[in-house]
């Protein structure tokens, strides 16, 4: 029962973006397009699993003074690692996802779950918690950059949808850094709002 | 004081085995990333040299010309010009060389194919750490290099500093280094007398003989 709430949990009740805003960073950076959030979301989603596993595996070995500094050595270890084994033997998917490493690395949600979650619980639930958080995060990603794209190209996974004419003349600033912050801001309020609608009729 | 010296001692044990983690690994894989590496290069330009004489299998020599090395590597790079013919002729169909051009979080690395007479016949992106979504949007040929197809070394300026290739929009930094670096390659070549003026004149400069494959390490993060 707590393990199916310990994995929902990230997905809305917690979602790292519209209700922590965690790892604004890359989520901003890397939202300007589907395939760049859904990329995005599968490093992360392992990242986080393999990190909340492992800071929740040697959770009990790290006196608690120590641990912030411990915890981002086991990540920065890891992620470089996965990044240098990935770019030997896997250089198709090195190619395509290899451009997020190091941006995961600055990603809070990673230290911020393994701070807030992994470090307190037990293996198994830290790992259904990194897998709702990543699945959030995610989400929260693929819904921002639907808008971005299609306001911005025209188009939807590379999918041409607002037709060539509108191409030639987007609403570029969707694309940019501002359109990422305005579109965010709609995003979270209409999230507020609906918070709000549900707290109300109780 | 006992407890900060045990603190002491975690932390230390932490960093150690993850140090030590580090260095089995990269040499184990360093070697596997290099060749992954050179096999890419090697791939990158047989396509974009393809563009040149299409059809036809291709000869690559090294030649050696300054002013087209990789500027930014703390090794000196001995590739910087490589003659493509088409065997058993020796005779050039056109070069092809890497530009290296400081980008917004990277080097880029773009590799051109130009023919005996200086003009772009195609290009590819080599290698870039642009930023996700902008700067990296540059390995689309959309976006950019495939305006340089058909161009010479005075038409490859952006808009905005006083040319006519339009920069990708919000990475003006990325458009800049490899239009930059794509021109100062091609300067240095036509310095070095390497194109003919239209009296389809060749022009021999010191042949450094070995294939590219044994002469092409040096490529660069």
């Amino acid at each position: 029962m707590s393990l199916v709430k310990d994995l929902t949990n990230g997905i809305y009740r917690e979602n790292p973006i519209f209700r922590l805003a965690l790892g604004m960073c890359p989520f901003l950076a890397v939202t300007t397009s589907v395939e760049n959030a859904l990329g995005m979301g599968a490093a992360v989603i392992f990242v986080l699993i393999s990190s909340n596993f492992l800071v929740s595996l040697f959770r009990n070995l790290i006196p608690s003074k120590v641990r912030i500094p411990c915890y981002i050595v086991i990540i920065a270890t890891f992620v470089t690692l996965v990044d240098m084994v990935m770019h030997a033997y896997l250089p198709e998917l090195h190619r395509s996802l290899g451009i997020f490493i190091p941006l995961i690395v600055v990603n809070c949600i990673i230290l911020g779950r393994a701070e807030g979650f992994a470090s307190r619980r037990p293996v198994l639930n830290s790992i259904a918690d990194a897998i709702g958080m990543g699945t959030g995060f995610t989400l929260a990603m693929v819904i921002l950059a639907s808008f971005r794209e299609i306001l911005g190209s025209g188009t939807w996974l590379n999918m041409n949808i607002l037709g060539t004419a509108y191409q030639n003349q987007p609403l570029l600033i969707a694309i940019l850094a501002p359109g990422a912050f305005i579109l965010l801001a709609f995003i979270l309020g209409f999230f507020n709002i609906l918070e709000k609608r549900r707290g109300g009729s109780q | 004081m006992a407890e900060m010296f045990k603190l002491g001692l975690v932390l230390m044990l932490v960093a150690l085995i993850a140090a030590v983690a580090l260095g089995v690994v990269n040499s184990r894989t360093a070697p596997v990333i290099a060749i992954q590496k050179e096999l890419e290069k090697q791939s990158a330009m047989n396509q974009v040299a393809g563009s040149l004489s299409p059809g036809d299998s291709l000869a690559f020599d090294s030649l050696a010309i300054s002013g087209l090395e990789n500027p930014y590597a703390s090794s000196d790079n001995t590739l910087s010009v490589v003659k493509v013919s088409v065997p058993p002729d020796t005779s050039r169909v056109g070069y092809v060389y890497i530009a290296y051009g400081k980008g917004y979080s990277s080097t880029v690395q773009t590799i051109v194919a130009v023919s005996p007479d200086g003009v772009i016949s195609g290009t590819t992106i080599l290698f870039q750490q642009e930023t996700p979504g902008l700067g990296a949007n540059v390995v689309n040929p959309v976006k950019l290099i495939e305006k340089f197809t058909g161009l010479t070394a005075t038409e490859c300026i952006l808009t905005k500093d006083g040319g006519g290739i339009d920069a990708m929009t919000g990475c003006t930094i990325t458009s800049r280094a490899v239009t930059n670096s794509v021109r100062t390659g091609l300067d240095a070549m036509n310095d070095a007398g390497l194109f003919s003026s239209g009296n389809g004149e060749q022009v021999d400069i010191e042949d450094t003989g070995d294939p590219v494959d044994h002469n092409s390490e040096g490529g660069v993060e």
